[in-house]
């Protein structure tokens, strides 16, 4: 008689997984960093998504947290109205930062801040220009104490292939 | 998640197909040299991304790997007397060698020539470090031999089985790249297994139950590194390289042997996963092959005479529920090897990615499908050599090790992850 393992792990057998959807519509964050990464987003954010939406962070000269009023205005959606940080990462299932290598990345401390409060999962990707390993160190030794997974990319184009694997 | 058409291109290796393309850019493990012991030994089938093909070694101890069929009335030469230099078909007599080239066809006169029009496809099939690997590309663009570290230190340093899951290999292979179930599936073995048990870095696992990931694209594949909180402001890092299209080298434990994994496509529903061993610096002690003989660490115990594991699915993987309730183990089921393989054969002969819920921590998963896409569709649309073909992309190794928290694991690791002839390994 053949085991049950073995009946069900059968090619036959594979026709009869439910056919429904089985997680509802993500709500994915997706920020740049800096201004390079902004024009990426900025072509992503024309394609066809499941509700990911596409921001740019505030400028990132701070050497302290800005205060909780400031970040109702610390994001700009791609149009450049003011978002509110607190509110979309609160609508968010996870937040991803996309951070070109070299470029000022402090500005992630103040969204990992939010997700941490949030209980949010932080993604950031860095996306290098050129064959630079000193801008690559820089940029993730900014982003390493925040992010709860970190990629380097050589390839602009990883980034749309994560936000389509994850749903976005 | 994938789309369909996306899972079917990953997932498909037979002939014509891009991945069965990019699969024949490689040397891949094909048999255990013990399959072949000695000239003039039985022939052996072997089928690899989905071509069926019959091995053997002749009177002068050559190498051959060809057509499993007779090209006279396709009976399989499985079946022939390897003798003579040649494989002989028992039916009619005809007779191959190990380059596929009919010899003899005992029914025509051998003036006549018509022997010589007669020739079966053959792979080279080479042997390194106690594995015979064969190249199933043209052979305009056969690549230098294999410079993986395990085939390359002497004999007495390492140790390589092979088991067949029954299961697409790109399922099997992900498991290795996807380092965030050991902290779950795997974790009574750390304590428990002798190839594992002991080792300082164990308690970080322990501590840390959830660790963050990096992953860096390298010149053959990827870098993927776990960092767990460790004491004094640093982070115990373990950092495995995957080298494309389907090698993984587990990080270390101790001065336990470094181990890892290729995943060779048999078709697509089915595939080897062979299991190495090896130490850098010191010949494996009598107590560590026994065990891994005895199915411990990443190997695992056989149905006599053949090479499939003793659990499997026609006895649902010998699982203990009680021990999975007593937490002995995390799914019932033994050994690190069988605990990955019923998991992943349960997804289907093909796992249908169209359904996936992947999470940030999938990203190794992610990003070596998108290598895998891309490097195929390069090779096929432009003919581009994809990585690690080339034999420096092979000489990595995986890492273990403690850093301080300001130091990237691509900088303080760097040397580590090269295997590097007479160092020992970056080992916590």
């Amino acid at each position: 008689m053949i085991s049950e393992s073995a009946r069900a792990t059968s090619q036959s057998e594979s026709a009869y997984r439910v056919p429904y959807r089985n997680s509802r519509e993500r709500a994915v964050k997706v920020i740049a960093l800096d201004s390079t990464s902004a024009a990426l987003l900025d072509e992503l954010a024309r394609l066809p998504w499941n509700g990911a939406r596409f921001f740019t962070a505030a400028p990132p000269i701070r050497e302290n947290a800005p205060k909780e009023g400031a970040l109702k205005a610390w994001l700009a959606d791609l149009a450049g109205h003011t978002m509110d940080l607190v509110a979309e990462v609160s609508q968010s299932d996870f937040v991803v930062v996309v951070a070109s290598a070299g470029e000022d990345a402090r500005s992630a401390s103040v969204i990992a801040e939010i997700c941490a409060l949030r209980h949010k999962t932080l993604i950031a990707l860095v996306v290098p220009s050129a064959d630079d390993e000193d801008a690559v160190l820089a940029s993730l030794k900014q982003l390493r104490p925040y992010a709860k997974m970190l990629v380097v990319t050589h390839g602009r184009d990883y980034v749309e292939t994560m936000l389509s694997a994850l749903r976005a | 998640m994938l789309k369909k058409e996306q899972n079917d291109y990953l997932t498909q290796t037979g002939p014509g197909t891009p991945m069965g393309e990019l699969f024949r850019c490689y040397w891949m493990p094909a048999l255990l040299a013990e399959e072949l012991p000695a000239p003039d030994c039985p022939p052996v089938r072997v089928k690899l991304l989905s071509e069926r093909l019959v091995a053997f070694r002749d009177s002068e101890g050559r190498l051959g790997l060809i057509d499993e069929f007779c090209a006279h009335r396709g009976v399989s030469l499985w079946f022939g007397r390897n003798e003579q230099c040649g494989l002989r078909c028992p039916y009619h007599g005809w007779k191959y060698d190990v380059t596929g080239q009919c010899v003899e066809v005992p029914s025509e006169p051998a003036e006549s020539g018509y022997a010589a029009k007669i020739k079966l496809q053959s792979y080279p099939l080479i042997e390194k470090g106690g594995v015979l690997w064969t190249y199933m590309g043209p052979p305009e663009r056969q690549p230098p031999e294999p410079e993986f570290e395990f085939c390359s230190v002497p004999p007495d340093q390492t140790f390589t089985t092979k088991r067949v899951q029954e299961c697409n290999w790109l399922q099997a292979m992900e498991g290795g790249i996807d380092s965030s179930h050991v902290s779950f599936l795997h974790r009574g073995d750390l304590s428990d297994d002798p190839l594992f048990r002991g080792a300082a870095g164990n308690k970080y696992n322990f501590g840390d139950l959830a660790p963050v990931f990096e992953v860096v694209e390298s010149p053959g594949g990827l870098y993927i590194g776990a960092r767990r909180n460790a004491e004094d402001d640093r982070y115990y890092w373990r950092i495995t390289p995957w080298v494309m299209p389907c090698y993984t080298g587990v990080p270390p434990r101790g001065d336990h042997p470094l181990h890892g994994h290729f995943w060779v496509p048999i078709d697509d529903f089915s595939c080897w996963a062979w299991s190495y061993d090896y130490h850098p610096v010191r010949p494996l002690s009598a107590d560590e092959v026994a065990a891994m003989r005895a199915g411990k660490g990443v190997h695992v115990r056989y149905v006599p005479g053949t090479y499939r594991p003793l659990a499997n699915k026609d006895n649902d993987y010998l699982i203990d529920r009680a021990a999975q309730k007593a937490g002995k183990t995390f799914s019932g089921v033994e050994g690190i090897g069988m605990q990955d393989a019923s998991l992943q054969e349960s997804m289907g002969p093909i796992c249908d990615r169209t359904k996936e819920n992947l999470v940030g921590t999938d990203n190794g998963i992610i990003m070596a499908r998108h290598r895998l896409l891309k490097a195929a569709r390069e090779l096929v649309g432009k003919g581009k050599i994809p990585p690690g073909v080339d034999p420096e992309h092979q000489k990595v190794r995986q890492a273990a090790l403690l850093l301080k928290r300001d130091v990237p694991y691509e900088q303080g690791a760097k040397e580590a992850l090269v295997a590097r002839k007479g160092v020992r390994q970056t080992s916590v």
